[in-house]
């Protein structure tokens, strides 16, 4: 799993730190490092809470052009 | 045992800790059937099993704090710090008891051919252990998240 740069971006631009997200989401600072880092495939149910805090849309932060097309 | 307050991916974590200790544990208890109908016995029952599940729950808690899958992100220090306070009160209420009630001679009677005191010491010693480096390991998490 690639990592998940749009993810970081766009909590660079919202100026939150991997603690402010995990706080607003209910998990831990590990768990937003991991999803960033594409160690770990987060729940829709997570991703949309992401979405939310972030105010993005699931295919802004979390969908992968395919390569070969 | 209390509502769950892993995150995902810890609960996650800590069922694939869950189901390998498990396996662990159900060969070594194979095991130690194995070597007992061979003639080997290198502990006497039931200080072979006692230890086989101490170290297989050791190990269990071990990789969990490892992992970060112990603390949920919603715990704070103070809880985790009530709840060895109760835990170490509830061992000084049996310790009181078990004091009072070997004053009185009551428990003279009970035959100790099969170690369980010695079990019962160490299944505490090791418990006191376990909850000892669960709480230091809980403060260097929530340390190293600031």
């Amino acid at each position: 799993m690639s990592k998940n740069l749009k993810l970081k971006a766009s909590r660079a631009a919202k100026d939150m730190s991997q603690k402010d997200l995990a706080a607003a989401t209910g998990v831990t600072r590990q768990t937003i490092n991991a999803i960033e880092k594409g160690d770990y495939n987060p729940s829709i149910k997570l991703c949309i809470a992401i979405c939310r805090v972030l105010e993005k849309t699931l295919d802004q932060l979390f969908w992968e052009e395919d390569e070969n097309a | 045992m209390h509502k769950s307050e892993l995150d995902e991916m810890q609960l996650q974590k800590r069922n694939n800790i869950g189901n390998q200790v498990y396996m662990i544990l159900f060969y070594l208890l194979l095991l130690d059937i194995g070597l007992y109908g061979f003639g080997f016995r290198w502990l006497n029952y039931p200080m072979n099993v006692v230890v086989i599940m101490n170290a297989c729950m050791a190990y269990y808690l071990v990789r969990i704090i490892w992992n970060k899958s112990y603390v949920g992100p919603k715990v704070k220090a103070k809880s985790l710090g009530r709840r060895i306070g109760i835990v170490i009160g509830l061992a000084g209420l049996v310790a009181g008891i078990t004091s009072v009630l070997l004053k009185n001679g009551s428990l003279l009677t009970v035959s100790t051919e099969d170690n369980s005191a010695v079990i019962l010491f160490i299944v505490s010693v090791v418990l006191l252990i376990i909850l000892a480096v669960v709480s230091l390991i809980s403060k260097w998490q929530a340390r190293s998240d600031e």
